[in-house]
């Protein structure tokens, strides 16, 4: 299993703040890992760099994933995750760009990161900067008609810098079984790959894909909801749940 | 009299030509007055479909970086509809825009009620960091979008297609104040846009009754220009509010805010109290909801048949 680390601490934050999605978080924690540790281009001390990449988290609620990646690379402190979801602290239950260097998206309502990132794709075209977009959605969000909507302007504006990375991990089926996911995109426009979410080796083939296509790109990663804990995996009423103190030891164990 | 649509058209290009910040994003409207300006600004207009909500997030995102969005299209689709959108993407997210509408409240009145909106400006004035205006006349639309249109703030325009008729000099535009249209000391008659030329008609049949109505225009309905309604109602004590608003939150409200605490007064509010479901014309729908020259005179003269204290 990948990043045993990152998970135990997510675990470790939300259990502290008892708020967090942890299996939202699981299912997404290595792609995140991978976007801020080989793909984007940012400056750790200047957070505005105008020629940077951005990652938006268009599923704000699997924000303890984003935390400790952040955390891991240096853009936030143990001290700013030891205040996560309290008062006085910068980190909510969903990320806020205005509060949080390095966020560039408030998010929390599915279905508004999607369209904003194609926005700020398009504005980069406009003003002739090369940073790229990488926006991660969740495949229940992809429920939302304006995740359509902007995919359709994306693919018509030829938005080649921009990438969508779905999380798809099977919440979405548990409400509309019938969801060939890859398909849709490929309608949209999109060029689209589908890889496993959760392998090193298929991550690093999928995102060296960026920047190659001629138009949007959607990585649609087959991922398992709580991934890490056998616990924890799976839909049900772990979406939302804090460990109990029985929990939190089986969680840490599984992780160790 | 030039009208506004037209003068937006002719304002992006003025504008557009001199700042090269300026993006203009339409919902399928408008495309052909804008033409001039997207032929003198190459890349920076977009008719970018039908899907109103996402050209909104859309605008946040050219706003995030760098740009100064101007996005247009219908009233209730581009505010109503658009609404968690403009809350969220802009207001939560400190970003600022602007937004041009056109067929507020029933200017689009033979098209019914789908194509109706009467609470866009009380929406858009919830937002922290928002300015409304609803100007009445081509000059004012282009003094106050000229002047607002880089404020860091979120700005709306309504513009009407029933233009009040007025031609006020562009130094007696000023955002945020109202202007005095007719001074006079028996009662105050405050209008909001278009209603301007109802109010002032009917403030000419009240004087033939020799009763004097000030008359306050209202272009700007937030930041309010609360002071200028107090020493208004300080002098008269009575107020007919106009509005081409729901009557559950708007200009009315406003009165009644700035006025607070300040003793006794007599009001009446001439609004839209629900859906229309008929139709007609502009005029035909501004008589059925009592928003007409008739119904003004009938209200300040019923206030001023009363008694304050």
């Amino acid at each position: 299993m990948l990043n045993k680390a990152l998970r135990r601490r997510i675990v470790e934050i939300v259990t502290k703040a008892k708020e967090g999605h942890i299996p939202s978080s699981f299912s997404i924690v290595d792609l995140i890992d991978h976007i801020y540790g080989n793909l984007l281009r940012f400056d750790p001390q200047n957070p505005d760099w105008q020629e940077r990449d951005q990652f938006i988290l268009s599923k704000g609620h699997g924000c303890a994933g984003l935390y400790v990646v952040l955390e891991k690379y240096g853009l936030l402190s143990a001290d700013q995750l030891a205040s996560y979801s309290m008062t006085g602290g910068i980190l909510g239950g969903h990320p806020d760009r205005t509060t949080v260097p390095f966020v560039e998206a408030s998010t929390g309502s599915l279905g508004h990161g999607f369209p904003f990132s194609v926005g700020i794709a398009l504005a980069n075209k406009i003003k002739q900067l090369p940073g790229r977009v990488i926006t991660l959605v969740g495949d229940g969000e992809c429920h939302e008609g304006t995740i359509w909507e902007s995919a359709h302007v994306a693919a018509n504006q030829k938005l080649d810098n921009l990438t969508v990375v779905v999380d798809w991990n099977q919440s979405g089926a548990q409400l509309c079984p019938v969801d060939d996911l890859p398909a849709k995109w490929r309608a949209f426009g999109w060029q689209t790959h589908v890889f496993n979410g959760h392998d090193a080796a298929e991550i690093e083939a999928a995102f060296a894909l960026v920047g190659k296509a001629d138009g949007p790109l959607a990585l649609v990663a087959k991922n398992i909801k709580g991934h890490g804990a056998k616990l924890t995996e799976g839909h049900g009423r772990w979406h939302h749940r804090i460990p109990d103190e029985q929990e939190y030891q089986e969680l840490m164990e599984a992780l160790s | 009299m030039k009208g506004l649509r037209e003068q937006f058209a002719d304002t992006m290009l003025r504008i557009g030509q001199q700042d090269e910040s300026l993006v203009v994003m339409v919902g399928d409207i408008s495309h052909g007055i804008l033409q001039p300006f997207a032929k003198a600004c190459p890349g920076r207009f977009f008719n970018i479909g039908i899907l109103e909500p996402s050209m909104v997030s859309m605008a946040a995102g050219f706003a995030k970086q760098g740009l100064v969005p101007v996005t247009h299209t219908i009233a209730p689709f581009l505010i109503e509809r658009s609404f968690e959108q403009l809350k969220l993407d802009f207001g939560y997210q400190a970003l600022a825009g602007n937004f041009i509408s056109v067929g507020g409240a029933f200017d689009y009145a033979q098209l019914g009620c789908s194509h109706h909106c009467y609470t866009d400006v009380s929406l858009l004035a919830h937002l922290p960091g928002s300015q409304v205006f609803c100007p009445g006349s081509a000059v004012e639309l282009d003094v106050l979008f000229s002047s607002q249109y880089r404020a860091n703030a979120i700005n709306y325009f309504r513009l009407t297609e029933n233009p009040h008729g007025v031609e006020f000099a562009p130094e007696s535009i000023k955002p945020g104040k109202i202007i005095s249209a007719r001074e006079g000391q028996d009662v105050t008659i405050i209008a909001l846009g278009p209603q301007l030329k109802n109010a002032l008609s009917a403030a000419t049949s009240l004087s033939a009754r020799g009763i004097e109505a000030e008359v306050l225009y209202v272009h700007t309905f937030k930041p309010f220009d609360a002071a200028a309604v107090v020493d208004s109602l300080t002098k008269t004590r009575r107020i007919v509010v106009v509005e081409e608003l729901s009557a559950q939150d708007g200009l009315y409200n406003a009165v009644l805010r700035a006025w607070d605490g300040r003793g006794r007064m007599l009001s009446r509010q001439l609004a839209i109290n629900e859906f229309i479901h008929g139709y007609g014309s502009y005029e035909d729908l501004c008589e059925r909801s009592g928003l007409s020259a008739g119904h003004i005179e009938q209200a300040a003269a019923e206030l001023v048949s009363h008694e304050v204290d």
